[in-house]
């Protein structure tokens, strides 16, 4: 096993996802929101900008839109384009509480997945946009993987000091009230729905920025790498990691990848064996994920940690 | 209810709050408020108590003041403004603080932040929450709501989970919370259902305390002992309606309140 390049590899995709479930930390955990459909918006951010920065359509391309814009460009309109689509589903969304909330982000989600598998105009349909730009080459002695898990690692130390701020604020000390009875809240001025907007679309920006950075990555933005499963994976990771804390959620993230990419780097001598480890991979995660809900041992270590103190 | 007490110059200031034909209904059922609806005023200054057996609506009435419910009828006018359509977060700004029957509290937070909480920081403004000017402000309020705490009989539970709290205490926050946003109307639904006798006289104290001081208070309670001795007007509902109203005094000897009250029997 190729351990320096499979710890860049989970350098950089942990970055990548550890953004996305603080994202979803902050909104879940804090905002008290339910999103079953974060996913969208990570697409949202990966096709921007792929569109943003590739070329016009030519030959035999499907695609309609390419601006060939510098990677910048795309990487920041990634994020206002995410921000942008929050607006548009939280506006009719989070009316809603719970599990109605769940219920209509995944929904939400499917049908946009839905519309890049069959809207060839934008995403190109199944294929996908490929070919997206990949901005950093090598930086002198650093070879790209180095410099691209920097840049994903910046991403996630900036969102995660930006989260950190707002929630060590009063608007976080709000937040946890409106979480925590949003009657008792609007009843000591909370404008309870306004701030859970907010949170909503600015937990979105990051996401949308991640998107762009996986598109560069992956040089590829396409639906399966965008479907539900992309959810439920940010979702288990913030549960394994302990939805209380920012740096649970990180951590969370950081294992999940590390455990996928170990489980995929691992050298099979059968097609067969490939098959079962892949099938082990999920049932071990699906069984670390009830354990997790069963014991709360996170949530135990928080409850030491309060009364020692 | 008019300012009838002209002892008191603060209640001949005119009237802080004004319900005007205000009702609700609950699955058809009137829950508050006759045909004509409901219909009173506060005075500005005035101390209110608001009784009537279980059922009668006195909680409805605190939601649909504060914005919790909407009413299906009337108006209701706080400070000269007409305030029925606004939201429950506006109405707390306009001035309007309330405890509930059931204590509600934040159980993430400590005893203290369940205060401070409670005020209106520039810092829950989501771009002066990302600068630092907030912080000048939070020494004050931290200050206040300590203060505040030791007002309540909270001040060593301070940094103590609110979990840990018993029902009195949990009452006693609810008060703490509505007096950091210093509002000019206080509803207060209940406040000594569990709290300790000893707790019941410093809340006495000091919701007399802050009548002095010019708040309006509207107090529901059973506790009518507690309530006759330090409200200076009360008003009864019975079923939804207004049965009576008065000075303590004429309140006690009132039939119709008694046999609201207790039966018929007892009002003969």
């Amino acid at each position: 096993m190729n351990w320096p390049q499979l710890l860049i590899t989970v350098a950089t995709i942990g970055s990548i996802f550890g953004v996305v479930t603080l994202a979803l930390n902050l909104q879940y955990a804090r905002g008290g929101m339910i999103n079953f459909g974060i996913v969208a918006y990570f697409a949202v951010g990966a096709y921007t900008y792929a569109i943003i920065t590739q070329p016009p359509p030519k030959g035999l391309d499907q695609y309609a839109f390419g601006l060939d814009w510098p990677w910048w460009a795309g990487f920041l309109l990634a994020g206002v384009a995410a921000l942008g689509f929050a607006a548009l589903t939280g506006w009719p969304t989070l009316r809603l509480r719970g599990e109605y909330l769940a219920l209509t982000t995944f929904a939400f989600a499917e049908v946009f997945h839905s519309f890049l598998l069959n809207e060839r105009r934008i995403g190109n349909g199944t294929v996908g946009l490929s070919n997206v730009h990949r901005p950093f080459g090598d930086w002198g002695p650093v070879e790209e993987k180095y410099v691209f898990a920097g840049a994903a690692a910046l991403l996630l130390i900036a969102t995660l000091a930006a989260f950190r701020q707002l929630l060590a604020s009063p608007y976080g000390r709000a937040l946890d009230a409106i979480r925590d009875d949003e009657v008792a809240a609007q009843s000591s001025g909370k404008p309870s729905a306004d701030m859970r907007r907010q949170v909503f679309l600015i937990s979105a920006v990051p996401v949308g920025l991640a998107g762009a950075v996986y598109a560069m990555f992956t040089t590829l933005a396409q639906p399966s790498l965008f479907t539900a499963e992309v959810t439920f994976v940010v979702w288990i990771a913030l549960v394994l990691g302990g939805e209380r804390s920012v740096y649970g959620a990180m951590l969370g993230a950081f294992g999940l990848v590390f455990f996928e990419e170990v489980v995929r780097a691992l050298p099979f001598e059968t097609v067969r064996s490939a098959q079962i480890a892949a099938s082990v991979e999920h049932i071990i995660t699906g069984v670390l994920f009830i354990a997790v809900l069963r014991y709360q041992p996170f949530d135990r270590i928080q409850r030491k940690v309060r009364a020692s103190t | 209810m008019t300012g009838r007490d002209h002892t008191r110059v603060s209640t001949q200031l005119g009237p802080l709050l004004e319900v005007n034909g205000v009702s609700k209904r609950f699955a058809g059922i009137q829950a508050l408020g006759g045909d004509d609806g409901l219909s009173f005023q506060i005075d500005r200054g005035s101390f209110v108590g608001l009784i009537g057996p279980n059922g009668a609506g006195k909680s409805t009435l605190f939601n649909l003041l504060t914005g919790v419910l909407p009413a299906d009828a009337g108006t209701i006018v706080f400070e000269g403004n007409d305030i029925t359509a606004d939201s429950s977060h506006q109405r707390a700004e306009h001035g309007i603080g309330r405890t509930f029957q059931t204590p509600r509290t934040f159980e993430s937070l400590t005893v203290l932040d369940n205060v401070v909480v409670g005020a209106t920081s520039p810092g829950e403004r989501l771009r002066a929450a990302l600068g630092r000017k907030w912080r000048l402000h939070e020494a004050g309020l931290v200050e206040r709501a300590r203060d505040i705490l030791g007002q309540v009989g909270l001040a060593d539970r301070a940094s103590e989970p609110v979990g840990d709290l018993s029902g009195g205490e949990l009452r006693m926050l609810g008060v703490a919370r509505q007096l950091i946003r210093r509002p000019s109307l206080l509803l207060l639904d209940e406040p000594t259902a569990g709290v300790h006798p000893l707790l019941q006289d410093r809340l006495a104290d000091l919701l007399t305390g802050l009548h002095r001081q010019g708040m309006t208070l509207v107090v529901v309670e059973h506790n009518l002992h507690f309530l006759l001795a330090i409200a200076e007007h009360i008003l009864v509902l019975t079923q939804g309606r207004l049965l009576a109203e008065g000075p303590p005094s004429h309140i006690r000897g009132d039939p119709a309140v008694i046999s609201a009250y207790l039966g018929e029997d007892h009002a003969a």
